[in-house]
């Protein structure tokens, strides 16, 4: 289905999908200076936090906002001294925790504003069958969308384990489970269940 | 070794499989279809996942880094509501739902013209009267976020203005399923009530409906004439005039009101703003906090589309829920309770199915 449109990206997707994270650059020696550092964890990392946060919260502007957040995090994180050991996993578990607020934030209640509603937003460019595929992920339970966002962007089990605070042995079945409700949301919509 | 459970499958096709998972993959049919399918899956979800990322989102990371602080953003979360609302009693949020629902009844055909100037109370009052107006068949399109639901919902509401009792309501989830509907004849003597429940909808349709003394919209109008009427009695309205593309709109806000220490009246209303069409009266946003049945609850109503027509362009058909293949459809007649018709109809079909 979507293999035609995507085809081109798909490469680059699968290079990131099977890389074993260990195999990415974490960060440097401590001694490094704590901007430098964060500006270049934010060039290793940056855009697939970013495609995390947007998959997770359905927009890019809050997606935009949740990684400056996290970034500055990590900035006050390394000035302090603290643990350097797979920051790329440190870095998913602050976006992961801030996407968390957010998404808590819209079940209360707003007041009405266009620039807050990110309900009817979508990329103007996005396929039909793309777009369907968003809406059901995003009519998931919060859990399930989590960890399908944190695979989508290559996290082994480990990391996503930490990233979403469950066990590293439960995340196959709980992904598993994530992907076949999705599936199942997916036929739904493509159905077009009409009155 | 036994075929894969879908979580071995799942480490499989993530490669975080063990060995001999991977070796009966290799060696197994079923399981192998089964991997390939599952990797399809996936591959769809990491095109979606996939997303171009805004260029100037660098610099406004090495802005806020330089400076220490968060860069402006092109978002700004307002202050949340105080916490707690949701915990609010089930029944009476979807009392103050179906109030809610029934905001439709404000967007009526036109019956007054617009002079040149008009106050606060005054356009309040022109809405409560177009309340009443409304005539022939009425399609509503609305999105609704209330205290106690799951998330927004989107509503489409049919409502015959012609045959009291005479209407369709549906929610839709925010992928665009349908979770639940209602409807009802009064000419057909008819109610019918869908439930989604894990993936399957469950339709009643109840017959020898007797119809109620008023109907869901009917109540709900009476609520929201309460909820109007108190902003048309505030004082101290605050109007504004804006033009949209669509026209004059006016929009107007009381001041908000903190909730009363030791518990809330009957009807309460702390905070609220409406947005008026300046050719018809009809409401087009409403915000709206407050207590109703001693219970808080909070509000956002947009309308999306509006739409009138004949009641002879409307059937029979039109005020009932069609049952799609794989749809659950139980029978059964009504009384005067419309809870108890539906737990009765379910029970016994429960009843009928241990019987056999």
């Amino acid at each position: 289905m979507f293999r035609g449109a995507a085809g081109a990206i798909m490469t680059t997707i699968a290079a990131a999908w099977m890389k074993p994270l260990d195999a990415l650059p974490l960060a440097g020696p401590a001694s490094a200076d704590p901007e430098s550092e964060v500006l270049r964890l934010f060039a290793d990392h940056g855009s697939s936090l970013f495609r995390f946060c947007r998959m997770t919260l359905g927009g890019a502007d809050e997606a935009e906002d949740i990684v400056q957040e996290t970034f500055l995090k990590l900035l006050q994180h390394l000035r302090a001294g603290g643990d350097r050991a797979n920051l790329k996993s440190w870095l998913f578990t602050v976006a992961a925790n801030g996407c968390r607020d957010r998404l808590r934030a819209r079940r209360r209640w707003l007041p009405w504003q266009a620039e807050l509603d990110q309900r009817t937003v979508e990329a103007p460019d996005e396929e039909p069958d793309r777009r369907l595929a968003s809406a059901a992920a995003r009519g998931l339970p919060p859990r399930d969308l989590l960890l399908i966002s944190l695979r989508a962007q290559g996290l082994s089990y480990r990391d996503i384990g930490i990233a979403a605070g469950i066990q590293e042995g439960s995340v196959g079945r709980l992904l598993a489970r994530a992907v076949d409700r999705w599936k199942r949301r997916l036929d739904e919509a493509q159905r077009t269940h009409k009155l | 070794m036994d075929c894969l459970s879908d979580a071995e499958l799942q480490a499989v096709v993530d490669n975080e499989a063990d060995a001999a998972s991977r070796a009966h993959v290799a060696g197994c049919a079923r399981c192998r279809a089964r991997a390939d399918a599952r990797r399809e899956q996936m591959t769809v979800i990491a095109a979606m996942a996939n997303a171009d990322v805004p260029p100037a989102l660098e610099t406004r990371v090495r802005d806020a880094i330089a400076a220490g602080g968060p860069a402006r953003g092109s978002t700004a979360l307002r202050p949340s509501a105080p916490r707690g609302w949701s915990q609010a009693n089930p029944w009476v949020s979807a009392l103050a739902a179906a109030a809610i629902v029934g905001l439709i009844v404000f967007t009526g055909l036109p019956r007054f013209g617009a002079p040149a100037t008009l106050s606060a109370s005054e356009i309040l009052g022109r809405s409560l009267q177009t309340l009443s107006g409304a005539r022939g068949i009425e399609q509503l399109d609305f999105e609704l976020a209330f205290t106690g639901f799951s998330g927004p919902h989107r509503i489409q509401q049919l409502v015959d203005h012609e045959h009291p009792n005479r209407y369709k309501v549906a929610d839709f989830g925010p992928d665009g399923v349908l979770q639940s509907a209602f409807s009802e004849d009064s000419l057909t003597g008819r109610r019918s009530h869908l439930v989604r429940v894990d993936g399957r909808n469950y339709i009643i349709e109840l017959s020898s409906v007797q119809a109620p003394p008023f109907s869901l919209p009917q109540l709900a109008q009476a609520q929201v004439e309460t909820v109007i009427g108190m902003m048309q009695a505030t004082s101290d309205q605050k109007l504004t005039t804006i033009d949209t593309p669509h026209g004059k709109q006016y929009v107007i806000q009381i001041p908000p009101v903190t909730p009363a220490a030791k518990g809330a009246s009957t009807v309460d209303l702390y905070d609220a703003r409406v947005v008026i069409d300046g050719a018809d009266f009809g409401i087009r946003e409403l915000e709206a906090s407050g207590a109703m049945f001693k219970q808080p609850y909070h509000l956002s109503f947009r309308l999306i589309r509006r739409s009138t027509r004949q009641p002879a362009d409307a059937g029979a058909a039109a005020f009932t829920i069609p049952a799609s293949p794989g749809d659950v459809v139980l029978t059964g007649d009504a009384t005067n309770d419309p809870v108890s018709d539906v737990l009765g109809t379910v029970l016994r079909e429960l009843g009928r199915l241990k019987g056999d």
